[in-house]
């Protein structure tokens, strides 16, 4: 079977209930918006394929419950991702708090290499704005985070703040990336390359390409 | 020619009651049986090219009709009536009550017109709660809706980790949710004739189990128990319901617990279908990632709304063991499909399981699922899996 991709990584999508992280992902895999979005229980995946830099990048992309009951389980995930989204709603002060609570845990459970972006989510309602775009730049300064303000709703930012995320992830992997890069001009390693995503799934530590 | 009638089809034919179209804010008030089998389309007279019959055999036939459409009302009635008569509280005992017959019937899809009340009657009040402890419950609720609308913007700026749990349990989250349950029906949307309902069992129970709160996923089960039961049933089988071990464990996120019931959802799962366990292991698709949203929304969100409804019924008749013998026959109804896919794949299959997932055959599926490992039912692997999980 042909490989459809070079590499493969997973990112995170995490924020307090309501910020929007499925409609983000539905904007960004789909190209939709729903404004009543069923609510997410557990964890939620979803996939798309990017080329950066000439590779060809296949992200899981795992959309996560908001409720705080949930981090019991949510947690058990973080150390299964490359790439964090941290996700507030720029018309919810309380949301944009909760970040701190997020970035600590996040610290805690996911690998100490792990890249994040924060993310102010609805800039479209402006009106009910609770968070100025000031705040959400210091903070993320605070962090040494990029910092996107997107909108699911006008598609605003949601391709860059992925692609960003996606780049961090590649840059921070930039030894096994090499790795590829000398393979991709290789015919017959690229061709060793070739295997199915589950097995790459279970036997992370022996591929080089995949960083599970 | 009116076809013969059974449960199922009657459950067919008044599928809309619980599919996917919201049916109008109607309330069962009684258990009064109405067969709705008699709208069927008959061709009374013979096409214009033919013969007309004569006026004795036109009789003749509408006699045979009123008598077939009869018969098939009698049966309806009285299979209908015999599962309402066999649960009901004030005669025998419920085990003595659910006869071979019972379970059959019971099997085959509960009719909507008995459903919500052979569920109240399957879930019981053991908490012993009445119409009454309930309207107490929402007025404290409307109580702490008023204040917090009042001092909402107060304690928006106060600090952010202490009560952060309080508030979520509370009531954003809630109203929140209830736009996002079932959004295709259109009925607990703001605006929808059962918007407020949803908002008022919801809230009536934050206030009643405060330890427990409101978790993501109750509006799901609160919803389903509306549609199909008055508000105060709703919410006396609602809290009943939540009350029982296996949803208790879930909702207050109790992660031993939790293990506790996937590991021995795996005994089951290898022992039924050990290529399928082999090809999850191989993936690392653990059952977290797709039992989590079944067990959590009893189904409700995963699958079609009237085969969900199925799946309660059997859980009503059979306990927590149903649901995770629901689970394993979904898996085995989808094993060939399943077996093609990796682990993203898998996982996204099984949190949206196709939207024709066909009843009959997913119920040929449970039944074929064994729930027998080494000669040890459910519960006793269930026990066995705690005392495995403590050793380590």
């Amino acid at each position: 079977m042909a490989k459809q991709y070079d590499v493969l990584f997973r990112l995170l999508l995490l924020g307090d209930s309501g910020v929007g992280k499925t409609c983000l992902l539905c904007r960004f895999t789909d190209n939709e918006f729903h404004p009543s979005h069923i609510s997410t229980i557990g964890v939620d995946f979803k996939m798309k394929t990017l080329e950066i830099d000439g590779i060809k990048v296949r992200i899981q992309i795992w959309d996560t419950a908001g409720q705080e009951r949930y981090q019991t389980i949510t947690k058990q995930y973080y150390r299964r991702a490359q790439g964090i989204f941290l996700v507030y709603d720029i018309t919810s002060e309380r949301s944009f708090q909760h970040i701190m609570k997020w970035a600590s845990d996040v610290d805690e459970y996911a690998p100490d290499k792990v890249q994040k972006i924060l993310v102010g989510n609805k800039s479209d309602e402006e009106q009910k704005r609770q968070v100025a775009t000031a705040q959400g730049n210091k903070l993320a300064k605070a962090y040494g985070m990029d910092f996107f303000e997107t909108s699911a709703f006008t598609n605003h930012n949601i391709t860059e703040s992925f692609t960003r995320l996606a780049e961090l992830v590649l840059q921070a992997n930039k030894k096994d990336l090499d790795v590829l890069r000398v393979s991709i001009n290789d015919k017959l390693n690229l061709a060793a390359l070739e295997e199915e995503e589950g097995v790459c799934d279970s036997s992370s530590d022996a591929q080089k390409t995949c960083w599970c | 020619m009116v076809p013969p009638f059974s449960l199922k089809e009657c459950e067919a034919r008044a599928g809309p009651g619980t599919g996917p179209h919201p049916r109008q804010p109607m309330r069962r008030k009684n258990l009064e049986f109405e067969p709705l089998s008699t709208t069927a389309l008959i061709l009374e007279d013979r096409p214009a090219n033919l013969p007309a019959k004569s006026e004795e055999e036109a009789q003749r036939h509408r006699q045979e009709y009123n008598e077939m459409v009869a018969g098939a009302k009698r049966r309806e009635m009285k299979e209908a009536q015999l599962l309402v008569h066999l649960i009901c509280p004030t005669c025998r005992p419920f085990r003595q009550r659910n006869t071979r017959r019972v379970r059959e019937l019971w099997w085959q899809g509960l009719p909507p017109s008995v459903r919500g009340k052979v569920w109240s009657l399957a879930i019981g009040n053991e908490l012993n709660i009445t119409p009454e402890l309930y309207e107490i419950f929402l007025s404290r609720a409307k109580e702490k809706w008023r204040s917090f609308n009042e001092t909402s913007s107060v304690s928006e700026n106060e600090d952010c980790g202490a009560s952060l749990a309080d508030r979520e349990s509370s009531l954003d989250l809630i109203k929140l949710d209830i736009f996002r349950t079932f959004p295709s029906l259109y009925i607990f949307q703001k605006g929808g004739p059962y918007h407020d309902l949803l908002h008022s069992v919801l809230g009536a129970y934050t206030c009643y189990r405060p330890d427990v709160g409101y978790v993501q996923g109750m509006s799901f089960i609160a919803a389903v128990l509306i549609l199909n039961l008055e508000e105060a049933d709703a919410f006396i089988a609602f809290a009943n319901l939540l009350n029982k071990p296996c949803q208790m464990a879930f909702f207050r996120v109790d992660h031993d617990l939790m293990l506790k019931y996937f590991a021995a959802f795996e005994v089951f799962f290898e022992e039924n279908l050990p290529k399928l366990f082999q090809h999850f292991q191989n993936n690392s698709l653990t059952p977290d990632f797709y039992l989590i949203d079944w067990i959590f929304t009893l189904y409700s969100k995963s699958l079609p709304l009237d085969v969900a409804c199925r799946v309660w019924d059997l859980f009503c008749r059979d306990g927590e063991e149903a649901l995770f013998r629901t689970g394993l026959g979904i898996l085995r109804l989808y094993q060939d499909v399943l077996l093609q896919m990796d682990f993203i794949h898998s996982a996204q299959f099984l949190s949206r399981l196709p939207e024709n997932t066909p009843a009959h055959t997913l119920f040929t599926c449970i039944a074929n699922t064994q729930m027998l490992s080494n000669n040890r039912r459910w519960n006793q692997v269930k026990t066995d899996c705690t005392r495995v999980l403590l050793a380590y």
